[in-house]
């Protein structure tokens, strides 16, 4: 199992060409501009994954139905999937990307976080899988207060 | 070392981390909206844990985060009671924030 998860990180980083292999953190700000930048939420996924064909299942979203102050929404998310990095959108700011999480050998892969829409909007969350496949889950809520304008 | 609070929590074999960094989240649209300039956003870009140097947790925000943000995060498999947790950010303006604490 070691060396298999060897295997595969050691793959990962020569194929994005990274500096030495001790490097653990991935900056995707640097290593994927074109995905902060997307303003839809296809785009950005496209932009990050290289495909947009999701699948629906393995991925648990939880944020509220109605959120009353759009400047901090609880999103909790969490895959039991075997995962590579995962990966939160949302369609209702200029920008789709609200973060990405590489994840690794220690990770439970439960988060909460808190964002900001300016709008009611959804929320998606992509979990790329080891086997390539793009696990998703999408949630939509109406925001009361916008939070994006200050 | 100012900057990020955090607390850790070992249980069952799992490491719960909470955290919250102290940062404006300034998006681009406020920047505009209250300097004029949309050159004034700064939002915190990058997010990394570690417990005794290896990294549990790496991050790249975007500006959507909320004002003061606040992460939760669990690992397993690492860290025992009385271990430190590290957290360092990275802000647009490349400043670092570092917080640490202690698994109880």
């Amino acid at each position: 199992m070691e060396r298999r998860k060897f295997l595969s990180i050691t793959l990962g980083t020569l194929a994005l060409a990274v500096v030495p292999a001790s490097v653990k953190a991935e900056d995707y700000r640097k290593l994927k501009p074109t995905v902060w930048t997307a303003h839809t939420v296809d785009e950005a996924i496209k932009a990050m994954y290289g495909s947009t064909t999701l699948t629906m299942e393995g991925v648990t979203l939880k944020a509220p139905d109605v959120a009353s102050n759009g400047g901090a929404i609880p999103v909790d998310f969490s895959t039991d999937k075997d995962v590579k990095t995962i990966a939160v959108f949302q369609d209702a700011n200029p920008e789709a990307a609200v973060l990405v999480v590489e994840t690794n050998k220690y990770s439970v892969n439960k988060y909460s976080i808190k964002i900001k829409m300016a709008k009611s909007g959804t929320i998606t969350i992509v979990a790329e899988g080891k086997d390539g496949k793009l696990y998703a889950a999408k949630k939509t809520l109406d925001v009361a207060l916008g939070g994006c304008e200050g | 070392m100012a900057g990020i609070k955090a607390k850790a929590k070992l249980k069952g074999g799992v490491v719960k981390v909470k955290a919250m960094i102290k940062h404006e989240m300034m998006t681009y649209n406020m920047a505009e909206k209250k300097t004029g300039s949309r050159d004034n956003a700064n939002f915190i870009t990058h997010l990394n844990a570690t417990i005794n140097g290896e990294t549990v947790l790496d991050m790249s925000t975007s500006q959507f985060l909320s004002k003061n943000p606040i992460f939760k995060f669990q690992c397993k498999g690492i860290g025992a009671k009385g271990d430190k947790v590290l957290l360092v950010a990275t802000d647009l303006k490349g400043k670092t924030y570092k917080g640490k604490a202690k698994i109880k």
